[in-house]
Parts: structure tokens; C-alpha cells; sequence
């Protein structure tokens, strides 16, 4: 079973400590809510584990199906990202074909797989020719979780993968990921800033502020009944019609 | 194709079919004649110089030779700038500071000078065409190459290079096949920059006698023609063929590079103004409500663009005293277009075409601009989308929130404002101790905080907030809407609080309308909204946001 574990990361930019002594473990099969307002660390440590940033101190091992762990240069094939902005993680000169045709080819696999990567994320096989200003906005966000699993990568990092959708089909490529997690018994960091999908949608919380974890649990427990003063303050203000209604008439 | 594109092409490829053909027709420039200066006829058309040689077949052979060269150094130059530029700056670090300090120094050198130079050491019997392309490439490289570097600079950092680079993509591939067909525009634009350079200098070179030995360009025909006296001996046809043939030939390369601009950068483009093609609709003022303070009738907005786009249709809403009104909606469904149309801030293409709104008892849609100048604000202010950053950057807050009441209240004495501004800044949470701020000293929720205290200066009625906490952290967000909430409850003024938000709008207003493609398709209270929405599409919104205290797993799992 492919797990990935962080321990001990810090990063420090400038004397500033973006990450500091972060340490969690992503299990096939799990979702692991990173919550957190902008500027929490929360899209370093994306960038860490998906080695495009290096830590200042701490490790990340990730062990492979067989229970040894994985060389540096085979860790691309088990561990891939999926961007916040989808009008910015595509690129505008080239076909949504060239975006999974790569990463499959450069991981030992055939690009025939291209139409059968797209139905997995419900689009046909006639987007392959397409370029990214033809797509919508949801649509361009599954062609990128597409090209996460070309090279059949089990740890996904999600980083805010719905926040610059419009908030019709959010819920969509969220159940979309959801069902895929199921499928193919991934292990998903989801990073947000929204609790209540992160309730709905992973199996653990962990809190952040200000570069550390201040809270973490099952995440029931951690978004109804928090326990650590940030944690409550960010629970309360989230927006949330039910205290102001209660069905039938107002409280 | 665009009109300047299609020109520049035309002309320069007739140019260039010149320079190929024209050589192989009009016989060899070489030839003596004893006919000495004759203007032009129908033997020669262009007329032959002092020593009888005909004019069009030099002129043919020089535009080859010049274009020749104009190809060979934008060649050279455009791979040094890339060498310098692209891959400076994809590798970053001390490669890119050594690189950049190189093509800064190579900037300020003097290129014309310098090549006099270097020209003047080469004996004139081995200054041939490539030394003189190769000096001249390598004094017009830097120009691009920073030109390139930031451009570079900015697409490193997209995310589509990160994911070709977490895809495991190898470096040269990144920079080939990602970031390199993005430059391309650029990189063209460049390219037939330097061409035109190349052949200004070259000419300049071969005219001062510095040109390459036994080349034939254009410069050369002037060198020639001044050494003849040609202007003296008034033999326009010797020198006014070569100078049209390199003014037609910059001309149309800068069209060419128009064109590619405009292909960049879509804003460029000329905008083709239209005829109206969606008839006005005379609307019927309909009977005001009595404590209405804002009334929008059948209200109608059409960008005037080909195809037209019907952005606003047909909306009717009423703003109550002291009434918070949530207007939701996505990403284009209009709700903007609507904010600015009320405030009669909506340019060209954009157009009311039918409709009415209603301020008390004012006809917004009718004001004089000097009316609407004294309305705006005054009585109607604006909170924009992203207005944390529309503060001026330079100019302290103080003088920004003065700005408005120096405007509106010209009688007021300066330790009024003053004192009026500190009262604003404190009613929003804002310590008045830092009017002397400069905006990026001030966090983002300061900014935003300030950009309502200026919304309120004037005790407007109505306020339209346009997406005003979208881009805030959850917390902040929080404290300002509670803000609102406090400042509608003692200053009764209304507002319109526009945002894809549908839970907030259902936490903080009286009424809501939600809108789709341009009209709204609900418009109740919030109670009613949340409990008994009506339209499929508000129930979809919905569905949309998952509480953060209800049953859990019903929506996704």
C-alpha cells in the first residue's frame, strides 16, 4: 500500500517560517483536509511534496506498494499535483492530447491511453484535439486531474482544486475526485479554505495557521465540535444560513 | 487575417520578390555604359547613374543585398537573445544575474559608434558580408534579450510550468516545448524588429564607406550617389529609389509587428464600431414602491459587440431605505454589467438600450453629466470588485478620502475634512492614526475597510458593494460583513451586495435576486430563498454549498 509520509517539514523564506514542523501521513484509500487562510503555508507544503519547492528541514518518504521505499527518480510516477487555477495550469499553445500524451509517455506508458483517461474524468474522446481556451472552466480542471493520473500516480495532492471554478460545478469535479479516490484507492491531500466541503469530503482535518498545525482529527470532530480557539474562530465565521433559518420559519 | 497584418505582408513580400527576381531581370548592374546621367525612360526605367549604369537593376540587386544581411543578423541576434534571455532567466540565480548584467552592459555601449569601430580595425578587404552581419548582430542583440527575459520571467512562474516540471519533464523540454511557444509572438516581433535595424545600420555603415567590400546593398547606392553628386546634379531617380525601397520595407515590417501585437494583445484591435441591432423598448415607468429608494424598471444592457451580447434583460428590482439587497450570481450572469449600469458607469460597447432606473425621485438614466457628477457618490457610492487594490498607490489614504470631499463639499475648512475623515476611518474599524499611510502598508482588509469608510464619506443612501469581500481570508471577511450589518443599523443607508455567494447573501440580507444569463430568475426574501426556493437553477446553487453544520455525506459521498 503507497504511503507518503511528511515529518518534521519546515520552509523558511527569508528568516520567516512559511512551514514549521509540519508532520502528517497520507494512507491509500484516505483524504487529508489541509485547511487554512491564504498565507498559512498551506500551498508550500503542496509544492514541497510535489518536489517544485525544497524543504529547509524534514523529510518526505514515500513508500511504494511493495512496503520499500521509492527512489528519488521514480517518485513522479506515484505522487503528481493538481493546481488551483485551471485557466493557468493548461497551456494555452498546445492540445489537451500533448497534456496527457506527455506525462503518459514520459512514465513508461502508451498514449492510446489518452481517450480512456478522459472518459475516467467524464469527457469524451473528442476533447483530445481541443486546446484550453475551448474549454470551460470545470473542464479544463478534469483534463488536469486527467494529466495527474496519466503516469498512474497514487497520492494526489489537490491544491484549492475548486476555488476559481464557478460555484455550479464545484460540487461536480469534487464528487469527481470523491469517486475516483474510491476507484482507484488513492491517497488525496485536499487543500482548501473551505471548511464545510472539507468536512463533506475527507476523512481527517488538519488545521493550519500560521505555518504550523494547531488542530487536527477525524473531521467531524474537528469542524463541529473544534476545540482550539483558531479553529473555532474560523468555524464560526464561515457563513452559514442554517443559524439564521431553522426550517420553518425564522430562529 | 487583420488589416495591418495583411498589409505589412503584402508589402514586404513584394519587397522580397524584388530583391529575389528583380536581379534576374533587369540585366547586371555592372554595365557601363557611355551614356553617363540620363533620367529615367523607357530604356531604362529608372534612369542610369554618372557612369551609365541603369538604376533598377542596382536597385534590384541592392534590395538582396540588404535584405541579405537584414536576414543573416536577426538570425544571429535572435539566437544570442535567446541564449541570453530565455535561458537566463528559466535558470534563474546567479545565471541569470551574470547574463542580464552582460546584456545591460551590451545595452548602453553605443551600437553605431561601437560598429564604427570595430569596422574601421577590419581591413576593407576582409570586411565581408558575414563580419559586417556578426558585428552588427552582436551590437542589437541586448535590446531583445531583456525584452525576452521578462517575458520569460513571467511564464517560469505559470502553473503549467510547474506541472510539466512535476509531470518529470526534463529541463530543455520545459523551456522548448512549454514556455518556447509562447514567446513565439514575441520572439517574431523581435525578429522583424531586428531586421529593420540591421538594415538602417548596414545602410548607414556602407554610405559612411564602412560597408562590406564588393557588397552591394542599399547604403551603397547612396554612397555612390553622394560621391556623384547626385543631389547637386538634381539625379533624384539615383538616390529617392533606394531610400522608398528602405521606408517602405521599415513600413511595412512595422506593420507586420502591429499586427503581431495585436494577435498578443487582444485589446490592441481596433474595435469595428456597429450599428444597434437590438430595438429599444420604451419600458412603462411603473408605480414606485412608497419607502423605495432605488427602483430599477425592465432595465436592459447590451454590449454592442458583433455578435451583440444581451448582458442584462429585463430587470426589475427595488431597493428599500435601510434595505440590504444580495444580488448572486456566477461569473458572467451579469450582475457587474447591472452594478454599473445603476451608476450610469458603463462605457461603450456596453449600452442601455431600454429601461429605467429610479433614485427617489431623480431619472438616473436622464441626468446631465454635470448632474450625474454631483449624484455619483453623493447619494449613490460604490464599493468595487477588488477595490483593496484601487487605492492609489502613491498617495497616502489621507489625501485619497480628502480627494472626495474636496470635490463634493468644496466649502468644507481642511481641519474639517480632516476630522471627518478620522471619524470615517474610526466608524470602520480603522485607527485614524493611519491616515498618513501609504496603501501597501496597510493589510488587505485595512484596504478594504478604507475603500468603505471612502464609500461613506458623503452619507450616501444607497451603497452597491461588488463582490467586497471575495478576495479576503474567512475572518476578515467576517468582520467587515458584521461591519456592514452595524453601520446599515445606525446610518440606515441600503445596500446592493453583489457575489457568487449564496450563503453569505443568505446570511446578511433582507431580500435576494438571483440572476442567470443576464435575468433574474429569483427574487424573494432571503428566508424564502433558503426554505422555498422556486427556480431549479437557485436550487442548484444551493445544492452547491455544503453546510458546515448539517448532515454530513449526503452530498458527495
Amino acid at each position: 500500500m503507497t504511503t507518503l509520509a511528511v515529518r518534521g517539514l519546515t520552509k523558511t523564506y527569508h528568516r520567516i517560517r512559511a512551514v514549521d514542523d509540519v508532520s502528517f501521513t497520507l494512507t491509500a484509500g484516505r483524504t487529508v483536509a489541509l485547511v487554512g487562510e491564504s498565507g498559512s503555508g498551506k500551498s508550500t507544503i503542496a509544492r514541497m511534496i510535489a518536489h517544485l519547492v525544497r524543504p529547509t528541514a524534514g523529510e518526505i518518504v514515500l513508500t511504494g506498494p511493495d512496503g520499500e521505499p521509492v527512489p528519488r527518480r521514480a517518485y513522479r510516477d506515484h505522487v503528481q499535483m493538481i493546481f488551483q487555477d485551471p485557466f493557468a495550469s493548461l497551456n494555452p499553445f498546445h492540445t489537451v492530447e500533448h497534456h496527457l500524451a506527455r506525462p503518459l509517455r514520459l512514465h513508461g506508458r502508451s498514449r492510446d491511453e489518452v481517450p480512456h483517461l478522459l472518459e475516467r474524468v467524464s469527457l469524451t474522446p473528442d476533447f483530445a484535439r481541443r486546446r484550453p481556451h475551448e474549454l470551460s472552466g470545470g473542464q479544463r480542471q478534469r483534463v488536469a486531474i486527467a494529466r495527474a493520473l496519466a503516469p498512474g500516480a497514487k497520492v494526489i495532492i489537490a491544491d484549492e482544486p475548486v476555488s476559481m471554478l464557478d460555484v455550479s460545478i464545484r460540487m461536480g469535479v469534487l464528487k469527481l475526485l470523491g469517486r475516483l479516490q474510491r476507484e482507484e484507492h488513492l491517497a488525496v491531500l485536499y487543500i482548501t479554505h473551505d471548511l464545510a466541503t472539507a468536512r463533506h469530503f475527507s476523512d481527517e482535518v488538519l488545521v493550519m495557521h500560521r505555518g504550523r498545525i494547531v488542530e487536527r482529527g477525524a473531521s467531524d470532530d474537528v469542524l463541529t465540535r473544534p476545540q482550539d480557539p483558531y479553529t473555532r474562530r474560523l468555524a464560526a465565521a464561515t457563513p452559514d444560513p442554517a443559524s439564521r433559518f431553522s426550517r420553518g420559519g425564522l430562529s | 487575417m487583420r488589416p495591418k497584418l495583411a498589409a505589412g505582408l503584402g508589402l514586404a513580400g513584394l519587397i522580397v520578390l524584388f530583391g529575389l527576381i528583380g536581379p534576374l531581370l533587369t540585366g547586371d548592374p555592372a554595365t557601363i555604359r557611355d551614356i553617363g546621367l540620363t533620367p529615367p525612360s523607357g530604356e531604362h526605367l529608372l534612369g542610369t547613374t554618372l557612369t551609365g549604369q541603369d538604376v533598377l537593376a542596382q536597385l534590384a540587386s541592392a534590395t538582396r543585398g540588404s535584405l541579405w544581411i537584414g536576414a543573416l543578423v536577426a538570425v544571429m541576434a535572435t539566437v544570442l537573445s535567446g541564449i541570453f534571455g530565455i535561458v537566463g532567466a528559466y535558470a534563474g540565480g546567479a545565471v541569470d544575474e551574470v547574463f542580464s548584467l552582460f546584456s545591460n552592459v551590451m545595452l548602453v555601449i553605443p551600437g553605431l559608434p561601437l560598429v564604427i569601430v570595430i569596422t574601421a580595425f577590419v581591413p576593407p578587404d576582409e570586411r565581408g558580408t558575414w563580419n559586417i552581419a556578426l558585428v552588427l548582430a552582436i551590437t542589437g542583440w541586448a535590446a531583445s534579450a531583456r525584452v525576452l527575459r521578462a517575458q520569460t520571467l513571467s511564464l517560469r512562474n505559470r502553473d503549467y510550468v510547474a506541472a510539466a516540471r512535476v509531470s518529470g519533464e526534463k529541463t530543455w523540454r520545459v523551456i522548448g516545448v512549454e514556455i518556447l511557444p509562447n514567446l513565439l509572438p514575441v520572439l517574431a516581433s523581435q525578429f522583424v524588429f531586428t531586421v529593420v535595424l540591421a538594415i538602417l545600420s548596414e545602410a548607414g555603415l556602407s554610405f559612411l564607406g564602412l560597408g562590406a567590400a564588393n557588397s552591394s546593398t542599399l547604403g551603397t547606392m547612396f554612397y555612390y550617389a553622394q560621391n556623384g553628386f547626385a543631389l547637386q546634379r538634381e539625379a533624384w531617380w539615383w538616390f529617392v529609389p533606394p531610400g522608398m525601397v528602405i521606408a517602405l520595407f521599415g513600413g511595412a515590417l512595422a506593420l507586420i509587428n502591429f499586427g503581431i501585437d495585436e494577435i498578443i494583445n487582444p485589446r490592441l484591435r481596433d474595435r469595428p464600431r456597429r450599428k444597434r441591432d437590438v430595438v429599444a423598448v420604451e419600458a412603462e415607468i411603473a408605480p414606485v414602491e412608497p419607502d423605495a429608494v432605488l427602483t430599477v424598471r425592465n432595465l436592459n444592457v447590451v454590449y454592442q459587440s458583433s455578435p451583440p451580447v444581451h448582458a442584462v434583460k429585463n430587470v426589475s428590482l427595488t431597493l428599500r431605505r435601510g434595505e440590504i439587497l444580495g444580488l448572486a450570481g456566477e461569473s458572467g450572469c451579469g450582475k457587474t454589467t447591472l452594478a454599473y449600469a445603476i451608476n450610469r458607469l458603463h462605457r461603450p460597447p456596453a449600452e442601455v438600450t431600454s429601461g429605467s432606473v429610479t433614485f427617489d425621485d431623480v431619472d438616473v438614466l436622464a441626468l446631465e453629466p454635470e448632474e450625474l457628477r454631483e449624484f455619483r457618490w453623493v447619494r449613490l457610492s460604490m464599493v468595487f470588485q477588488g477595490a483593496m487594490n484601487s487605492l492609489n498607490p502613491v498617495t497616502p489614504i489621507r489625501a485619497q478620502l480628502q480627494d472626495a470631499l474636496r470635490t463634493h463639499r468644496p466649502s468644507m475648512s481642511a481641519p474639517d475634512r480632516e476630522l471627518r475623515c478620522a471619524e470615517m476611518l474610526r466608524l470602520v474599524g480603522v485607527d485614524p492614526a493611519r491616515l498618513g499611510a501609504y496603501p501597501h502598508e496597510l493589510s488587505g482588509g485595512m484596504r478594504q475597510r478604507v475603500m468603505i469608510a471612502m464609500a461613506l464619506l458623503l452619507d450616501p443612501q444607497v451603497m452597491i458593494m461588488d463582490e467586497p469581500t471575495t478576495a479576503l481570508d474567512v475572518l476578515v471577511q467576517r468582520e467587515i460583513l458584521n461591519e456592514i450589518k452595524r453601520l446599515r443599523d445606525e446610518l440606515q443607508f441600503a445596500v446592493v451586495f453583489i457575489t457568487h455567494d449564496l450563503p453569505l447573501l443568505l446570511e446578511l440580507s433582507d431580500r435576494i435576486a438571483v440572476m442567470r444569463d443576464g435575468e433574474v430568475v429569483e427574487y424573494a426574501t432571503a428566508e424564502d430563498v433558503y426554505l422555498r426556493p422556486e427556480h431549479p437553477y437557485t436550487r442548484q446553487l444551493l445544492a452547491s454549498f455544503p453546510s458546515l453544520t448539517g448532515d454530513r455525506g449526503a452530498l458527495i459521498r
